[in-house]
């Protein structure tokens, strides 16, 4: 398959790697010897891969990089608020949660128990009984 | 050398450099895939704009290689489609784009010159059916075959079957150029 035109009907197969091994080692056994053809290929592999175009690399103005540049700068600056909620949404090993999760299962067991012991309850003293079925009786001076 | 995801999550943590690198990397390759898709520079410059702001603020980039790349891409193609879509261009401008592109034929004394050959390239993509468009354009940008297919949400066997159509065509529309050395 030496033949310049039928190899180069192959460079976009093989550039593409749609091609099959044999096609594919005789294509590169062709560019080894063949300046043409491997100028050829550099060329369509250059425009393809867009490393250049008309000479130069195409990519947004600096303008449209210094737009995007600041945009990304305010959504994404560090404030008290993104920091707190990164904190809360941060991901969590299996194993700290599980700890955490013993450790207020435990809390919650203990809870009332220790709450008892900070805090005991007043005794109770006896009130002082009062009949209220009898209206009370007043003192009464006699004259 | 931070992987893609690793430089997403310091941009997420307010990390402006981390743009920078980012940015760097995907400038040419993504407003390359950008720019042939859309009529002008500044639609090619507002798609990669909301593209990258919107993979940035996306929670949906997963911290295995790839799969940055892979999400900003899904999102500029689903931009490019929206646009197309709204102004009114699909598919039929896009292919009476190209078709106005038509390249003269060529002077049979130097039919294999590079500027003619890629020019005639430019013309046969830009003709290409948007299907076969889109393989060209993120195999260009340096996609796998199994990102290609995650892009464009089709299994593997699909995609290399429109890989060898893609070439098929290409090659077919070349062949002027190529044939006659």
């Amino acid at each position: 398959m030496d033949d310049c035109s039928l190899i180069q009907t192959d460079l976009l197969g093989y550039h593409f790697a749609t091609v099959g091994d044999d096609e594919r080692a005789a294509v590169e056994a062709h560019l080894l010897g063949c300046t043409a053809c491997l100028r050829t290929y550099l060329a369509l592999k250059a425009r393809i891969d867009r490393d250049e175009r008309d000479g130069q690399r195409e990519q947004p103005s600096e303008a449209a990089r210094l737009r995007l540049r600041g945009a990304v700068e305010v959504r994404f600056r560090p404030t008290p608020a993104r920091r707190l909620s990164r904190w809360l949404r941060r991901p969590v090993p299996l194993y700290q949660g599980l700890a955490a999760a013993a450790v207020v299962a435990v809390a919650a067991a203990f809870a009332p128990a220790l709450a008892r012991a900070l805090h005991p309850e007043p005794v109770a003293h006896a009130a002082e009984r009062v009949d209220t079925a009898r209206p009370e009786t007043k003192s009464l001076t006699i004259y | 050398m931070d992987s893609d995801e690793a430089l997403y999550a310091r941009v997420k943590h307010g990390d402006i450099r981390a743009f920078d690198e980012l940015y760097a990397r995907y400038a040419t390759r993504l407003f390359g895939f950008l720019r042939p898709q859309l009529p002008g520079r500044p639609d090619a410059e507002d798609v990669f704009h909301e593209a990258m702001m919107a993979t940035l603020e996306s929670d949906e980039v997963a911290f295995d290689r790839g799969s940055f790349r892979t999400w900003l891409y899904r999102i500029a193609r689903n931009l490019v489609l929206n646009r197309l879509r709204s102004r009114g261009r699909g598919e039929h401008a896009l292919l009476k784009l190209g078709a106005a592109d038509d390249e003269p034929a060529p002077p049979a004394d130097d039919r294999v010159a590079h500027g003619q050959l890629l020019r005639a390239l430019d013309g046969a993509v830009a003709r290409l059916p948007s299907p076969l468009s889109d393989v060209y354009h993120l195999r260009s940008s340096g996609l796998s075959y199994e990102e290609m297919a995650t892009v464009l949400g089709i299994p593997l066997g699909t995609l290399k079957s429109r890989m060898n159509q893609m070439v098929n065509v290409l090659r077919e529309e070349l062949k002027p150029w190529t044939t006659a050395r």
